[in-house]
């Protein structure tokens, strides 16, 4: 019982143990790499995509699984632009509004794509992954292809207004993992998220409204993007189509890396700060020891399939789909 | 949001009649086909124009389109008239709407495209050629097929090469860090020919100045986030050593300002390439030194109009040089010296190109390497 036990600590904190020896790793071969200065270049780049992670960790929490990130992050960065340049271009007036104007973008186009699953009776998997091409397609649409510059100083403190070397972004996305933590345990809607994932019949059986409770599921993880957005766009100072690239990659590996299963009902926020971290760690590492180009893409997957293996108990699993 | 409306209206205007016409097209090639009448052809009064290229999601081919509509409405036409063929980066998708256009209009057809990959060309052009349509090129297309090899129907190849200019910004660039540092590049995607050739111009330039050391290349994939992902290891890797930036493209350089201004890091010398209006306009304020503009808006609109006009038999392409059917497009560089007249001049409105003038910015035949 005891052994047991052990391997299950061991599994349970897998993921941390592995962002451990990764950063000794990279220590070892790179003495600069761990150095203050070197950590809050990996937060910055782990911000944006923190936000996204946490958003689809509550989808992936009830089972289903969102693809729409990189459509809808497209939409609300570029919206996010288009109403704080039309409003004055500063944050510090009433172009503070494209913030909750972004945020609304995002809850309506997750609302929308839950919507579509729950009622039309699509996978999640096929209806998110639609709605994110035509989010892709409706931001081509308001930008004509084109950027939309950002260089309002006081949004753009956001990066540069550092507190204990790091840049104000990361207290606020730490801020938003508080508030994602609190709904995930305080909330009798984070606890169906479980309650749905864990075992959907039971769930339905004791009376709970699975269909309401996913629309509230894509419609949190909606606005969660629309957070990434507004950090990706303080990141570069740049809203376009292609702010939203690569997000879906990267969000679903952290949360897996991370320890939350894909089937649901497993894991949590906090998980998923450990899993963007470690993908932020590997990339960040990468260039930092000076590994060629063409090896990098490859040990990246490797370490990913190192992590989830670490992290799952296989025992439990009666077959693999 | 009317605008959005009206758009995808005439979208799907265009996209039912395109699909109505091309089936009506289809018919039309089986009956005549069967019927099989040969009559020789002459030039065609008024041909379709199409434009066949990747997407709309960067600043280059927005530029390139742009110049075709410029060109559409230089002959009186409504802008709306260009028939735009998007591939979204598929081959497969490039070859079948040609061939669908051409199934509809058959010969009536003056086409300017990028094949998407440089495979793809041969049987685009194929295609257009037995269709008896005309075709001018950009930049993908192998080096064994050539304009002349297909009479008068594939009209024209246009390429840029990147060695050259590409050199020349890493010498603004080392002139700017007094001759001697440590400089870094940030590549596109590891395959791509300007990727390649844009390292190869910086390792030419390197030959001259024996005190600049090159501290590591890395592929950013043309992509600002990674970029900026990027030149932040740099500056844990390397810190106060990297006292320059290559960058094979301006949408990396973004991404590498971006890195820099966290780090509250002012006045790095940074290079770039493609000429897109922001980086001119970085340029202009002294925060990147050098970009080599290739003026995509030109080079849209003259590719369709060597297809047009070889099509209404304005000129005869066989009977032309050979350098006016395979060569270099523009390549120039803007420099913090010439940024602001060339921003207007160029950036701020497009000048009033002569499209009848179909080779005045072109830079010498291609050149193979043997």
């Amino acid at each position: 019982m005891s052994t047991l036990l052990t391997a299950d600590m061991i599994r349970k904190w897998a993921p941390v143990l592995v962002l451990i020896g990764l950063v000794l790793l990279f220590t070892t071969i790179n003495p600069h790499f761990f150095s203050l200065r070197n950590f809050a270049r990996i937060t910055i780049s782990s911000t944006p995509a923190l936000m996204v992670a946490v958003g689809v960790t509550f989808v992936i929490l009830m089972g289903s699984i969102d693809l729409s990130m990189e459509g809808t992050i497209a939409v609300c960065a570029v919206l996010f632009a288009l109403i704080l340049n039309i409003f004055g271009g500063s944050i510090s007036g009433i172009g503070w509004l494209a913030i909750p104007g972004a945020l609304l973008a995002g809850a309506f186009l997750g609302a929308v794509n839950g919507i579509v699953h729950v009622q039309l009776k699509i996978p999640s998997f096929m209806a998110s992954l639609s709605l994110g091409f035509i989010g892709i397609g409706l931001s081509l649409l308001i930008t004509g292809g084109n950027r939309i510059l950002i260089d309002d100083p006081v949004f753009r403190s956001l990066l540069t207004f550092r507190i204990m070397g790091f840049p104000l972004m990361v207290y606020a996305a730490l801020l938003c993992l508080m508030v994602a933590w609190f709904i995930q345990d305080d909330t009798v809607i984070g606890r169906n998220f479980y309650a749905v994932g864990g075992g959907e019949d039971l769930a339905r059986a004791s009376g709970l409204n699975v269909g309401r409770l996913r629309i509230i599921g894509f419609t949190l993880a909606g606005i969660f993007y629309a957070l990434g957005a507004i950090f990706a766009v303080a990141r570069l100072g740049i809203a376009e189509t292609e702010t939203g690239r690569n997000f879906m990659f990267t969000s679903i590996t952290s949360v897996v890396v991370g320890g939350t299963a894909l089937r649901g009902g497993s894991g949590g926020v906090w998980s998923t700060l450990v899993g963007v971290l470690i993908v932020n760690v590997i990339g960040n590492g990468m260039v930092v020891t000076g590994l060629p180009d063409y090896f990098q893409d490859g040990v990246l997957g490797i370490l990913v399939i190192f992590a989830v293996y670490l992290s799952t108990d296989r025992r439990s699993l009666s077959f693999i789909k | 949001m009317s605008f959005i409306k009206n758009y995808l209206e005439r979208q799907i205007c265009e996209r039912r009649q395109f699909l109505l016409l091309s089936a009506y097209g289809l018919g039309g090639m089986a009956v005549s086909s069967a019927l099989k009448t040969k009559t020789a052809r002459a030039a065609v009064q008024n041909p379709k124009i199409a434009w066949s290229y990747r997407d709309r999601t960067n600043p280059y081919w927005n530029s390139i389109v742009a110049g075709g509509d410029a060109f559409v409405r230089s002959l009186g036409r409504p802008s709306d008239s260009l028939i735009n063929l998007i591939n979204e980066g598929s081959s497969e998708k490039s070859l079948a709407d040609i061939k669908s256009l051409l199934s509809r209009y058959g010969s009536q057809v003056a086409l300017a495209a990028d094949p998407n990959d440089m495979p793809n060309c041969r049987p685009v052009v194929e295609a257009v050629c037995s269709a008896g349509a005309y075709i001018s090129t950009i930049w993908n297309k192998t080096d064994d097929l050539h304009p002349w090899d297909f009479g008068d129907n594939y009209v024209s190849h246009m390429t840029w090469s990147d060695v050259g200019p590409s050199e020349q910004t890493a010498r603004v660039l080392f002139d700017a860090m007094g001759g001697k540092g440590g400089v870094v590049h940030l590549g596109g995607i590891a395959s791509n020919n300007p990727a390649i050739e844009r390292l190869q111009g910086l390792k030419n330039a390197l030959k001259s100045y024996p005190n600049i050391e090159l501290l590591a290349v890395q592929a950013a994939d043309w992509d600002t986030q990674k970029a900026n992902q990027v030149m932040s290891g740099f500056l844990t890797r390397y810190g106060d050593a990297v006292k320059g930036v290559h960058c094979a493209s301006d949408t990396m350089a973004y991404g590498v300002i971006e890195a820099l201004r966290a780090e509250a890091i002012e006045g790095m010398p940074i290079v770039s390439y493609d000429g897109n209006p922001q980086a001119v306009g970085l340029v202009a304020q002294g925060k990147l030194l050098a970009t080599v503009f290739t003026n995509p808006y030109w080079g849209g609109g003259i590719t369709a109009a060597l297809a047009y006009y070889a099509a209404t038999g304005v000129f005869k392409p066989s009977s032309e040089p050979k350098e006016h059917r395979e060569f270099y497009g523009p390549a120039t560089l803007v420099t913090t010296k010439d940024a602001s007249e060339f921003k207007s001049k160029y950036i701020d409105s497009n000048p009033e190109y002569d499209w009848k003038s179909l080779w005045s910015f072109t830079s010498g035949p291609i050149k193979y390497k043997s």
